[in-house]
């Protein structure tokens, strides 16, 4: 019987589904084998077929047949998204489209082969980061892996097998699983599929079964499967015990710690710690201690730190750097404080002084670890090979201290020599540790102890008995001698660490004196541009970086802000890993789960209200990780430029608000004057049409005359301020467009005039108008609005005396006035009188008009081409004068050679 | 009618210029004042009998001037003000004011409300013993109320209530005032409290509670009892 026929039993649709149910984030069905070949592919489209038939709406994401017909068939009837075509080294891959899916939006998708890594352009390496996308969105998976690419397996697999994994799956992804389908053959069926063509093509497979597909490799394989799987359905248990409340002895209480340190044997060592976490059911931390002091960090050694890091944390630990200069202290100090039970080290390659002294870590941790267990990792050295010690790294500097320390030594011993040239002095020992201790300072700690051996030998070569001899007559010489080099290396080594200590101290302050100078410079910085420019200018300083650039979100998109060095745009890659950062609020780019090809990372600007914008940079060593100095000041540097945009993001709404308010205290003082302006005629007139009505018979001709008068003029102060209100409204939307006859300046103030004589006929007006006025562009009745509305004004605020209207010419421009005899406007309001709703007082304190009468001249004057002002006092101390000026029109202008 | 001086105070010349026709059309002698300052001096000088008084003066708050004014007249006060102005109106009336006009107002209104200004002054002492209105008959000396001889019960403070309301019968009194005669100063602000008695009294007095026509409201501002 075909073993497929086996899962092949119809599933009952209803548990589908109810598994199936819907949840916060999608759910995941892992089908998990043993290796290629054993059915997860088939047995998981058998089902979705079941799921199918049942109604439900399944889609087939991707699936590898390879070639394999059983399968293929089961596709028939199975909607399939279509692939997306990816570039990959001159060729076209099909890859799992991503955004197609998400498109779709089906309630369940297949996507096989959960280990695979996509083209390098993808969005996500990983293709199991595309489906924690999906089921981010909502949507269930299922999926296929097999038991030789996950993460914390892939050594042991490597070892049994000789075949070394590079693909592999976090176990995160399968623990979360919300179900785990082991599909399981023997390995002899295995064998006997493989030879019957099922699983490879036959040349293929003639290779497999050379390479992998042995029945050692097999079984072994199917052991880790199984083995996986029941402690997954043992975890399920407990969990269900769990959630019955029910007492149990599950609660296994450990919590590890694994040290990781810059060997090669770290990456061993955390899978081992991960293996031992997952057994005993404990959470577990990766912890790394970088030291205070002492030599440059050596970069490969960073790296493989974090590398060690990295796998620790997609294990599924949690990471920790801790500083400090004694190793196992630091370390013992942060297992007690969190409670740590375990701790798993590696093996470490201490000197053989270091550990006869008691001096290495693993040594000093079991010596010093009281209640916590201590498990010693042993690597496969010669398989994995040592560390290679950095040859460089030790090397760096090694010649110049070394030509220090013979220098300083020679220097002392010609000093000794001139010295006891004239002096006889008993000991010359001193001379010597002078140079021992320059040696420290100037060049740390390897020269001085290189010069301290150096003088030790010079000292007895050149100044005891016998001269000139490396032999020793006296033995107290002999003892004063050793008792010398001691003093030299001891002080040597003190003077050299003090000196290392101090460096480092300098470096310190001179990072947070530049962080302080970074918070300094954006607290006094109000505008969003220079807060990005300084935080970009900072970042790319204090990163070494090639090139920084700041998005800020432009209608929830981020855009491109500012750059230094200067680009023009982001390319559609980036740009999609900036927006990626933006929305996730994580980091992208370069060296990071998404979009790792993008040469910049970006990192979000998060405050507490959410991303604000993205920063990217990009590295000048694309090979080379960040280090923790860079990193920590890096995340300073975005945490300050993130609060700095927050804080003007506020100034910005406090000034909005504030011109909100402004233009509410308008709107009311608008609301005001209107019902002022409106009612008080309104007033008049009903007063006076009901007195008519109401008296009719009894009030005299004269009186009725003079009630059908004010009501006529009421009517039209009325009718001027609608008219008014109009203007303006017109003025402020833009729709006045005033014609641009040419007008006889003249002409227009005599009808001006008229007018103002027929509406405020106890007001005089005197005009004056120069001859043979040259003719402007405007438009004849706006301009004689203006000079009524003028008029207007001079009646209200006016004097006693008449209103004067002059017109005359002044170079190329006709020049109007409007002078009154009031008491004036103040120096401080002249230009105020033009706003909006501004109104003076009147002689006798009332208000009167609605302010708006000599905004709308600006407005209408401007409009026209020319140009408005006021002056107070126009004469003697009193009086206000309107001045305004238009060009001369240009035909009219040649004609009089003006032009 | 008999001459009585009525002092119009309103800085707009326009309210005089129709009001003066009108007035005198209905026996008054009128007297116009366009500030504050000018309108005490005419008080002090020519004794009106009405002072009819705008809110909105030039040199003077209204409000001050009602103040001033009180301290030696206790001429009726009408206030002429627009409707924005409600705060000021309440206040107005709480200090003293006897009723106000709405600008714009039909002259014959503003006519009306000065008559039962009039009459309060002068009858105001001693109220009318029985009182009719809308079929609703109220016996002051004896405490009874009927309609259609039917008699009404009513609660103690119903009854004060209603006493309240007749005393100034045509004038609008405000909410402030009637809470402060019937339920004392400290209760001056429980405006609820009153609008569930005008319930309760409008339920047994009026003819159809849902549409009063012998306790009217005058919104925001307080009731008025209906004249006659």
């Amino acid at each position: 019987m075909e073993p497929e026929r086996d899962l092949d039993r119809r599933p009952d649709p209803d548990a589908l589904l109810a598994l199936a149910g819907r949840q916060a984030r999608g759910r995941l069905w892992v089908f998990l084998g043993a290796a290629p070949g054993v059915g997860k592919t088939y047995a998981m489209l058998s089902r979705a077929r079941a799921l199918k038939a049942a109604g439900e709406d399944v889609v087939v994401g991707l699936v590898e047949t390879h070639g394999r017909g059983e399968t293929a068939a089961l596709l028939d009837g199975l909607e399939v998204l279509p692939r997306r075509l990816a570039p990959l080294q001159g060729r076209t891959i099909e890859e799992f489209d991503l955004d197609g899916a998400l498109n779709r939006k089906p309630r369940l998708i297949i996507v096989d082969e959960l280990a695979h890594t996509n083209a390098p352009e993808s969005r996500h390496p990983k293709r199991w980061q595309d489906v924690e996308e999906l089921l981010d969105a909502r949507i269930d998976v299922w999926t296929a892996l097999n038991i030789q690419h996950l993460e914390s397996l892939a050594d042991i697999v490597s070892r049994v097998t000789g075949v070394v994994v590079r693909e592999t799956v976090p176990d995160k992804v399968l623990r979360d699983a919300a179900d785990v389908v082991l599909v399981d053959i023997t390995s002899d069926e295995l064998l006997q599929r493989l030879k019957d063509g099922k699983v490879y093509l036959p040349e293929t497979a003639n290779r497999a079964r050379q390479n992998f597909f042995t029945s050692r490799n097999l079984t072994a394989l199917r052991e880790l499967a199984l083995r996986r799987a029941a402690a997954r359905v043992d975890d399920e248990m407990i969990e269900q015990l769990r959630r019955g409340a029910i007492e149990g002895p599950w609660e296994t209480g450990q919590r590890l710690l694994v040290c990781v340190g810059p060997d090669a044997l770290s990456q061993e060592v955390v899978r081992t710690a991960s293996r031992l976490a997952t057994g005993l059911n404990a959470s577990w931390v990766a912890v790394t201690v970088d030291p205070i002091a002492g030599r440059d960090p050596d970069p490969k050694e960073g790296k493989r730190v974090d590398e060690a890091l990295r796998l620790a944390a997609r294990l599924g630990a949690s990471t920790e750097r801790l500083v400090g200069a004694d190793l196992p202290a630091e370390v013992l100090q942060y297992a007690q404080r969190e409670n740590i039970t375990q701790i798993v080290v590696g093996r470490s390659r201490a000197g053989l002084l270091a550990t006869l002294m008691g001096r290495s870590l693993t040594s000093a941790l079991v010596r010093r670890s009281q209640n916590i267990g201590v498990h010693i990792v042993t690597g496969d050295s010669t398989a994995r090979g040592r560390a290679i010690p950095s040859w460089r790294a030790a090397m760096k500097g090694l010649p110049a201290a070394l030509l220090a320390a013979a220098g300083s030594t020679a220097a002392a011993v010609g000093v000794g020599e001139l010295l006891a040239l004239w002096l006889r002095l008993p000991n010359l020992s001193m001379i010597f540790l002078t140079a021992v201790l320059y040696c420290a300072v100037q060049f740390g700690l390897r020269s001085a102890i290189a010069a301290s051996i150096l003088s030790f030998l010079a000292y007895d070569f050149f100044f005891v008995e016998p001269l000139y001899a490396f032999t020793i007559a006296e033995p107290q010489e002999f003892f004063a001698l050793l008792i010398f080099l001691v003093v030299a290396v001891l002080t040597g080594w003190l003077a050299g660490r003090t000196r290392d200590q101090a460096r480092n101290a300098r470096e310190n302050a001179r990072t947070t004196r530049s962080l302080y100078e970074l918070s300094r410079k954006l607290s006094g910085t109000a505008s969003q541009e220079d807060i990005l420019l300084t935080a970009t200018t900072y970042a790319r300083k204090s990163l070494g970086a090639r090139s920084v650039v700041m998005l800020m979100p432009e209608d929830g998109e981020p855009r491109l802000a500012v750059a230094w060095p200067p680009i023009d745009s982001l390319d559609p890659g980036e740009s999609g890993a900036a927006r990626w950062a933006f929305d996730k609020g994580e980091p992208s780019g370069w060296r990071t789960g998404t979009l790792p090809a993008v040469r910049f990372q970006f990192r979000p600007l998060i405050t507490p209200r959410g991303s604000v914008g993205v920063c990217g940079f990009e590295p000048t060593d694309p090979a080379t990780p960040l280090s923790p100095d860079h990193e920590s000041a890096l995340n300073l540097i975005l945490e300050q430029a993130a609060n700095a945009i927050d804080r003007s993001t506020l100034a910005k709404e406090a000034v909005k608000s504030a011109a909100l308010e402004e233009n509410e205290k308008l709107r009311i003082t608008l609301l005001a004057s209107l019902s002022h302006d409106l009612r008080t005629p309104l007033a008049s007139i009903i007063g006076a049409v009901t007195t008519l009505q109401q008296f009719d018979a009894t009030i005299p001709n004269e009186q009725k005359r003079d009630l059908l008068a004010s009501i006529e003029e009421e009517a039209g102060r009325m009718s001027r301020f609608v008219a008014n209100l109009l203007d303006m409204s017109r003025i402020e939307a833009g729709a006045l467009k005033p014609k641009r006859d040419l007008v006889d300046v003249a002409e227009v103030v005599q009808s001006a005039v008229e007018r103002a004589e027929r509406a405020f006929p106890q007001k005089l007006v005197s005009v004056s108008s120069a001859r043979d006025l040259p003719e402007i562009r405007a438009d004849a009745n706006l301009l004689e609005q203006v000079l009524f509305n003028l008029l207007d004004n001079a009646q209200k605020y006016g004097g006693e005396g008449p209103t004067f209207v002059y017109a005359n010419q002044s170079g190329g421009e006709v020049v109007l006035s409007v002078t009154d005899d009031g008491p004036g406007v103040k120096r401080s309001d002249i230009e105020r009188i033009f706003e909006k709703f501004y109104q003076g007082g009147r002689v006798d304190g009332r208000k009167t008009g609605t302010g708006l009468g000599l905004s709308i001249c600006r407005g209408l004057v401007e409009a026209m081409g020319g140009s408005i002002r006021a002056e107070s006092p126009a004469a003697r101390r009193r009086g206000t004068r309107i001045v305004i000026r238009f060009p001369i029109a240009e035909r009219a202008a040649r004609a009089r050679g003006v032009l | 009618m008999t001459g009585l001086r009525v002092l119009v105070v309103d800085d707009e010349p326009q309210i005089l210029r129709f009001l003066k026709p009108a007035l005198e059309a209905s026996g008054y002698h009128v007297v116009g004042a366009v500030g504050g300052r000018e309108a005490l001096r005419a008080i002090a000088n020519t004794a009106p009998d009405v002072i009819l008084l705008d809110l909105g003066l030039p040199d003077m708050d209204g409000k001050d001037v009602l103040v001033e004014a009180r301290k030696f007249t206790t001429a009726p006060v009408i206030v002429l003000s627009a409707r924005d102005r409600e705060i000021e109106k309440i206040a107005a009336l709480d200090l003293g004011a006897d009723d106000y006009v709405e600008k714009p107002f039909a002259v014959g209104e503003l006519l009306a409300r000065i008559r039962a200004a009039l009459r309060n002054r002068t009858v105001g002492a001693t109220p009318t013993a029985v009182i009719e209105v809308d079929g609703l008959i109220i016996d002051m000396e004896k405490r009874l109320v009927r309609r259609d001889s039917a008699p009404i019960k009513l609660t103690p403070r119903e009854y004060d209530l209603l006493c309240v309301l007749v005393r100034n019968a045509g004038r609008v009194i405000t909410h402030g005032q009637i809470l402060t005669a019937v339920w004392g100063p400290a209760h001056k602000a429980d405006t609820q409290y009153l609008r569930v008695f005008i319930g309760q009294l409008r339920a047994k007095i009026e003819k159809d509670a849902s549409s009063p026509r012998i306790i009217r409201t005058e919104p925001g501002i307080g009731y008025r009892f209906a004249d006659g």
